[in-house]
């Protein structure tokens, strides 16, 4: 394990810290402010000499220390964030920066690569952004990824960093104490914005090994489907989570030691999260409780993953944090948290980590070997494939029946999606609030619902984004500075998360189970299936996949570089209605292949055998639709040649990011475009410089290149 | 202080985007928040940025919101009294 938080550096100023229960709250020092500085949880003793965002700095401080007992590199690495590069990036804005190297640090996903980079990970590298879950969303699916088989050992973790973005975000919804956060207090009101890392190394074993710290041994996830920003009143999506988690470890509610809380100390958060652990626990009484909102503020994206590790020392130093701050009871709550560092002997752990969007997130961590009864987790053989029951596109052409049209006439598809095509499903009064992205996947999701005969809505919605709404980042931003850092927009700052789309369609479809956004740049959408799959696999309820970017005038330029060096406007995305799959089902699609290519030298190879050799590539795929970023193009393309000529592929292979134009997740409608020739059996003339093309009852494969090797296998 | 309710109107119609609404549409004693307009919570917090930087009125509790955001004639109301003297 690995941790950087206000606590201190490590885990043994975190364990000291913990026993005087430090309270690392103070005003605001990293920055300057107009105002009286508000306090916050900043790691004041951190500083990096490293060339990168403080985000990217915290992170690698927890990563090293996690790795620093390893042999050898993880499988597979799973970062939750939400910042990403924001610190550096918010100053250049506000510099009028226009040169785009700069920039290169922006992308939410360009942590866990730089990590991946590090420690020599060659297969998945994935990137989460479920707000203030993040961190423990990440370990869910690791969790998932280790229990489906795929991978034996996972760096998995959260981080964030403050920056201006976050504190006057949050001090704009009036979610700040301005004395710092009394979580669970009577008179708390709210929380303490904070920053910090938490990375966990995860090893699958069905006996623990000696040296193991502790088990994890179940997560859960839900979604409120209640309201972009505040909790559901009665804690119900918080108490989903928890059940979800208990029943994921198969063990109750009794069996429970500790609760490390969320416990933000905002008024709603807290009171949510009481209600929903008294619904947990029922007449039973309740087990230790406390929340460290109050020591170290709130992390965001790393305070699940911070949970993870604090609560791994619980069991192992056998002390419970005190909940800090805390100070009169609240009678509206009938909960009291430890007051003072307690020691005491746990043996198992719920943690609570929730955010913008409702989504929640809770992990059980169990003393390794303590409790005979912790089953071990069921092995699927491999992450399951889904049906296609619905689908929808945007590109530069309008929907899907127009992008094909396009493509047929042998014309592009690329471009601005036309506004008011976004608008067809949607009314105006209705997404008021929503800007271009939000609007975009909202649409695109009521049209893939549409475009099913199925009864019952989706439960779960998996979306995968490059680069999140920009127009709310930009303007959030631009109001900020415009006004010297006095004023700016609520509704923009809930906007700016990358899962604000996704949590607008969980609302709007009442979908209460996992609500998971995937951030790694140009791969945001195979993330998106892929974590689909994984996470998904004890349910038979519909799901959606989506994948979309918003092209931003000034931002897309500056923070993508397939966007600046194609110099052509162009956005979209694309979405699927999928169930698991069964016998009859007409048309599957599967996640095959997901490697970082940093360290790979033979990920060709490996992407061969994964699809099952070359006989079976060319026998069941009758072409290949090949995505290659603008500014990978020469990695890709020698790594398509190679596949090519390894394979002596025989079919037709569609390069095309040449036809839909360049943003990150240009695999969505690519994906949309694979249904779309699959269901008319051939792929039209003009596509592939020739006339139409049967393919003769075979499937299709969405492949991509450059720095991650993907591949998505659709067939009947 | 009629004046100043219709101004307050058409900023609210502005800030919050609300689409085929004009400033007739909002009845002065009708409750704001919650009402047949559809705002809520976020919208609270969008006019209480609108109205600290267009008339430099701090509302900064909820309590005090619920009063203030009653309805557009309580809103003038307060921002009648509270505006500092300069713009009055």
């Amino acid at each position: 394990m690995g941790i950087i938080s206000p606590f201190g550096q490590g885990i043994c100023d975190t364990i000291d810290s913990i026993r005087t229960a430090t309270r690392g709250i103070k005003p605001l020092h990293l920055f300057p402010t107009v105002e009286t500085p508000l306090p916050v949880g900043e790691i004041s003793s951190f500083s990096s000499k490293e060339d990168v965002p403080r985000t990217h700095a915290l992170a690698y401080a927890a990563a090293e220390e996690a790795m620093k007992k390893e042999g050898g590199p993880p499988d597979a690495v799973v970062i939750g964030v939400t910042t990403g590069g924001m610190p550096v990036t918010e100053e250049l804005l506000k510099q009028g920066a226009v040169a785009p190297e700069r920039y290169r640090n922006h992308s939410t996903g360009s942590i866990a690569e730089n990590i991946a980079h590090r420690v020599g990970c060659k297969g998945p590298v994935l990137t989460v952004s479920t707000a203030c879950s993040s961190g423990s969303a990440a370990l869910k699916i690791a969790l998932e990824m280790l229990r489906s088989g795929r991978v034996k050992r996972v760096l998995a973790g959260g981080v964030d960093a403050l920056c201006k973005l976050t504190y006057y975000g949050f001090h704009s919804l009036q979610l700040v104490d301005a004395t710092g956060a009394h979580p669970f207090d009577k008179g708390r009101r709210g929380m303490s914005v904070g920053e910090g890392a938490a990375m966990l190394l995860l090893r699958a074993a069905e006996i623990p090994p000696d040296d193991v710290l502790a088990e994890l041994v179940g997560a859960g996830l839900s979604c409120d489907a209640y309201h972009p920003a505040s909790p559901h009143p009665e804690g119900v999506g918080a108490l989903h989570a928890m059940k979800e988690a208990l029943t994921d470890a198969c063990i109750s509610p009794a069996d429970v030691d500790y609760v490390h809380l969320h416990g933000t100390g905002t008024i709603d958060n807290d009171l949510a999260e009481a209600r929903a652990v008294h619904a947990l626990f029922g007449n039973q009484p309740l087990p230790l409780l406390s929340s460290i909102k109050g020591s170290v503020g709130h992390s965001l994206a790393a305070a699940g993953a911070i949970g993870a590790v604090v609560s791994t020392l619980s069991i192992t130093q056998g002390i419970i944090p005190a909940n800090t701050g805390f100070h009169d009871p609240d009678p509206g709550l009938c909960l009291t948290p430890v007051r003072e560092p307690l020691e005491a002997k746990i043996n198992t752990v719920l943690v609570n980590a929730f955010g913008f969007g409702g989504n929640n997130a809770a992990l059980v961590i169990g003393r390794p070997g303590g409790r005979e009864d912790f089953k071990a987790p069921v092995c699927a053989a491999k992450p399951r494939a889904f049906a296609i029951l619905g689908s929808s596109c945007f590109t530069g052409a309008g929907d899907a029946g127009q992008t094909m049209k396009r493509i047929s006439r042998g014309e592009g598809a690329g471009g601005i999606v036309p506004s008011a095509e976004i608008l067809r499903f949607l009314s105006e009064k209705y997404v008021r609030r929503m800007k271009r992205l939000c609007r975009m996947v909202l649409s695109l999701a009521i049209s893939a619902c549409g475009d099913t005969t199925m009864t019952k809505p989706p439960a779960s919605v998996f979306f995968g984004t490059g680069w999140g709404g920009l127009s709310e980042t930009h303007d959030f931003l631009t109001k900020l500075f415009a006004s010297n850092e006095r004023f700016t927009s609520p509704t923009d700052f809930v906007g700016s998360v990358h899962n604000a789309a996704a949590g607008h369609v969980a609302i709007h479809l009442k979908a209460t189970g996992p609500n998971v956004t995937m951030t790694g740049g140009d791969c945001s959408f195979e993330q998106a299936l892929l974590s689909a799959s994984l996470l998904t696999r004890n349910s038979d309820d519909p799901l959606l996949v989506i994948g979309a970017d918003e092209y931003h005038e000034k931002l897309s330029p500056l923070f993508d570089a397939s966007v600046a060096q194609a110099g052509v406007p162009a956005d979209g995305g694309g979405a699927l209605c999928l169930m698991p799959v069964t016998s009859t089902s007409p048309l599957q699609i599967y996640p095959s292949f997901f490697s970082y290519t940093g360290n790979n030298g033979k990920c060709i190879t490996e992407l061969i055998n994964a699809l099952g050799g070359r006989e079976r590539i060319n026998d069941e795929f009758g072409a290949v639709l090949a995505g290659i970023p603008a500014a990978q193009r020469e990695k890709g393309e020698g790594q398509l040649s190679k596949f090519l000529s390894l394979t002596g592929y025989p079919h037709p292979v569609i390069d095309y990011r040449r036809f839909v134009g360049e943003f990150a997740s240009a695999s969505a409608v690519a994906a949309i475009l694979a249904v779309s020739f699959l269901k008319a059996g051939e792929i039209p003339g003009n596509v592939c410089h020739q006339g139409s093309v049967s393919l003769q009852g075979k499937g299709v494969l969405v492949m991509g290149f450059g720095n991650y090797i993907t591949a998505v296998e659709i067939r009947p | 202080m009629n004046e100043l309710i219709n101004e307050l109107k058409v900023k609210i119609i502005e800030t919050l985007n609300l689409i085929a609404i004009s400033p007739g549409d909002i009845i002065d004693d009708a409750q704001l928040i919650g009402g047949d307009l559809g705002l809520d919570s976020i919208d609270v917090l969008e006019l209480v940025m609108m109205l600290e930087k267009d008339y430099g009125v701090k509302i900064d509790s909820r309590e005090l919101g619920v009063k203030v955001f009653a309805s557009v004639a309580a809103l003038a109301d307060y921002v009648h009294h509270y505006r500092p003297e300069k713009n009055n």
